[in-house]
């Protein structure tokens, strides 16, 4: 009986002790302990999250440049990277709020870090380079994103254009040239109709998961590049009104059948497929894609083109979307573990160095004080270094200078703009009131 | 002997369940009750007080479309959930058990679906709905019954979409259950209506029936609690409450109100609603197919 008491007393006190186990914090102030620090010899294991994930264009740069990382440290990043859309950024946030963080994170330099930035969750430059004082030294500073309270934060990575990309070989079916820089909106309209009328889908977009390239451009189209980044306080005043009629040009093309016809139901890797199976003609999208189509479409690439958004009112077709939106942060709690931050630091001086940023940068905007030396570009790369070299005027995003949550707001209800279900004043006030 | 007489023992065993509970469940959820009357803009985020009106929050529950859309889908799915999945499971059940050959095959194949991952099925469905190239257009499409490639997640359809593969995951977990309930009911009942000349249909509707009642019961029960919490599945294939604010679930309008658009308090709020919704229609099942103990 004394026996079967004592068994139970142990069972209980293993059962209790493995519930607690798990609430126990753990402690990495000894560089040595645990996952360990490359000062003792270990491996150190670094958490990263960046936008390289799915079927980002770099995602194969990327990993290469993890691998030549890990090689020559010895330290093992593990990845949880993802493509980048709204539910992306609200994770990443969301990891911060709660306290799961990664060591090192790739993300954007604009109002959607301030949350963590505003929390103290990352380090800034400055304090690293302190310490380490060749930090980010091949960047040019005056292009490094400033946040609200006057510091950098981030490292920047490879910048972005976004420009309309064209398929020749539809346009040239239905007997219409590639745009060139003086493309205007009437003759866009015209165009759309044409292809339409041929049987081919005018404009590859998803409006239920990627409205915001078709809303930038079309909010420069109804202002200027000078005032692209202005906020509206309500849809009642210039910039208000700018964002409406920009709502009601989607809505226009929408109520003529130029957006594929699952466009509110589809997603953005769908509505791509369509443009390069060579079913769509006309696609807004970024830099980012010009490597989705040579990875998925190396055989036909001739067929593909990067021309101009066309335009009305005082923009010039000319005048595009680009900028450095992204960069390298250091994490505190990465910075605060003696046993991770060389790791981190090095890290992200190896993602950014001149040498790995030239596999990432292609035509794209770049930091680099010595610039970037691409290799081999193919023939789409060219095409696209050709019409930025006509670029008249670029200019910042401006869903990038609004919070998060306005900016879901607003996107998501674009779709309910386009059929009629909301008002385009009571969509961009409701996202305004969000702001 | 005297170890089960006495109590301590058994108190020490079920402490850390307890705690667990406490810790994980009952904390998180007292906690979710305070957070639906704060004002909280952000996950983790700290609460910046009470709203204003502090009942704020559930006042919008009454007006707010969405959730009503949220509400009324939920309603839906609970009630194909009973028809289709309890109903297809018995169905399959009936036939598997009065088979000689091959019903451990059909119980292993019903089942499988269960054992796959939600989101895998979800990634996988979305493959079969496809509007371009998706394995349901180019069937129809080759047989002629449809010209051109219908959108199986526009207004006219989703709801098909959507509900079609939450039926078809869990029709097996039921259809175990009555297999199993079946095969506890006695062989010599079935010999002995056999010799009055009660079989087929007649078999079931006076023998199997009536004796499978209690598991039917609970099979109900399951199934109406668990399709308040499905979740997965719909978000992976409609995501944001595809097609235009049409399609979504309580569970889904939830997720997408706490973690993508940061309102947490009001997230908490339809949270608060979930649970009460569950424990009311709980019990209203738990009352009507209350299981009989002369059977």
């Amino acid at each position: 009986m004394k026996k079967n008491r004592l068994l139970a007393i142990a069972l209980s006190a293993a059962l209790l002790l493995g519930l607690l186990a798990g609430c126990g914090s753990k402690s990495n102030d000894n560089p040595n302990s645990g996952n360990g620090g490359n000062q003792g010899g270990s491996s150190v294991e670094l958490n990263v999250v960046t936008s390289y994930g799915g079927d980002d264009g770099n995602r194969k740069q990327y990993e290469a440049a993890v691998k030549s990382y890990e090689e020559a440290t010895g330290n093992k990043v593990l990845d949880a990277s993802a493509s980048s859309n709204e539910e992306w950024k609200a994770k990443v946030l969301t990891d911060f709020e709660t306290g799961t963080e990664p060591d090192v994170l790739f993300f954007f330099t604009n109002a959607d870090a301030e949350p963590f930035i505003q929390a103290g969750k990352v380090v800034d430059v400055a304090t690293v380079r302190a310490e380490y004082p060749d930090y980010g030294s091949n960047m040019r500073d005056s292009m490094l994103a400033v946040a609200s309270d006057g510091k950098n934060y981030a490292i920047p990575s490879s910048g972005f254009w976004e420009n309309m990309f064209v398929n020749t070989k539809v346009l040239s079916d239905c007997g219409i040239s590639v745009p060139g820089p003086d493309y205007t909106w009437d003759q866009f309209l015209k165009d759309c109709q044409a292809i339409k009328d041929k049987g081919y889908t005018p404009i590859a977009c998803s409006l239920f998961e990627v409205p915001h390239y078709w809303f930038e451009f079309c909010v420069m189209n109804n202002g200027t590049l000078a005032n692209q980044l202005d906020i509206p306080a309500s849809a009642d005043d210039a910039a208000g009104q700018k964002w409406c009629a920009a709502l009601n040009d989607i809505k226009d093309l929408y109520e003529k059948g130029f957006f594929p016809a699952n466009t509110l139901t589809a997603t953005d890797a769908e509505t791509v497929q369509i443009f390069g199976d060579g079913e769509a003609a006309f696609l807004i999208d970024g830099s980012w894609k010009v490597t989705h189509f040579v990875d998925n479409y190396p055989e036909n690439l001739e067929n593909f083109a990067i021309s101009y958004v066309p335009a009305k009112g005082e923009r010039k077709a000319s005048e595009a979307i680009g900028g450095i939106s992204m960069g390298y942060f250091i994490t505190k709690k990465a910075w605060d573990d003696p046993a991770k931050r060389e790791a981190a630091v090095k890290f992200v001086e190896h993602m950014t160095s001149d040498e790995v940023m030239s596999t990432f940068v292609t035509t794209e905007v770049t930091a680099l004080k010595n610039g970037a030396s691409p290799a081999g570009l193919n023939p789409l790369q060219q095409a696209a270094a050709k019409a930025n070299a006509e670029i008249t005027g670029v200019v910042g995003a401006v869903q990038d200078t609004i919070s998060s949550e306005a900016k879901t707001d607003l996107f998501a209800n674009v779709q309910n703009v386009v059929t009629g279900a909301m008002s385009p004043e009571d969509a961009v006030n409701s996202a305004i009131a969000l702001n | 002997m005297s170890l089960y007489r006495k109590k301590g023992p058994l108190i020490v065993f079920l402490l850390p369940a307890f705690v667990f509970l406490v810790l994980f469940l009952y904390y998180p959820f007292i906690q979710n009750i305070l957070n639906s009357f704060s004002d909280i803009t952000g996950l983790g985020s700290p609460s910046k007080g009470l709203n204003d009106p502090w009942w704020a929050n559930y006042a919008t529950l009454f007006t707010d479309p969405k959730l009503r859309t949220a509400m009324v889908n939920t309603v839906i799915l609970t009630v194909c959930t009973v028809v289709f999945q309890v109903g297809i499971a018995l169905v399959l059940a009936l036939l598997v058990d009065s088979i000689k050959v091959g019903a451990q095959l059909f119980r292993t194949l019903y089942f499988f679906p269960i054992v796959i991952s939600a989101t895998a099925l979800g990634l996988m469905f979305n493959l079969i709905f496809l509007y371009n190239g998706g394995m349901v257009n180019q069937l129809l499409q080759a047989l002629g019954i449809i010209s051109e490639n219908v959108d199986w997640k526009d207004s006219g359809h989703f709801r098909f979409t959507m509900l079609a593969p939450v039926m078809w995951q869990y029709v097996g977990f039921y259809f175990v259950i009555l297999v199993t309930g079946l095969n506890n009911i006695p062989a010599d009942l079935y010999e002995a209506a056999a010799l009055d000349g009660c079989t087929g249909l007649k078999r079931v509707r006076h023998i199997t029936l009536p004796l499978l009642r209690n598991v039917l019961c609970t099979c109900l029960v399951l199934a109406i609690t668990g399709a308040l919490k499905v979740f997965d599945l719909p978000w992976v294939m409609f995501g944001a409450g595809m097609p235009q604010d049409q399609g979504w679930l309580t569970g889904t309008y939830m997720y997408d109100q706490t973690f993508n658009r940061g309102n947490v308090d009001y997230g908490s709020t339809i949270a608060i609603l979930i649970v009460v919704l569950g424990v009311v229609l709980s019990n209203v099942a738990n009352r009507v197919f209350k299981p009989r103990n002369d059977i």
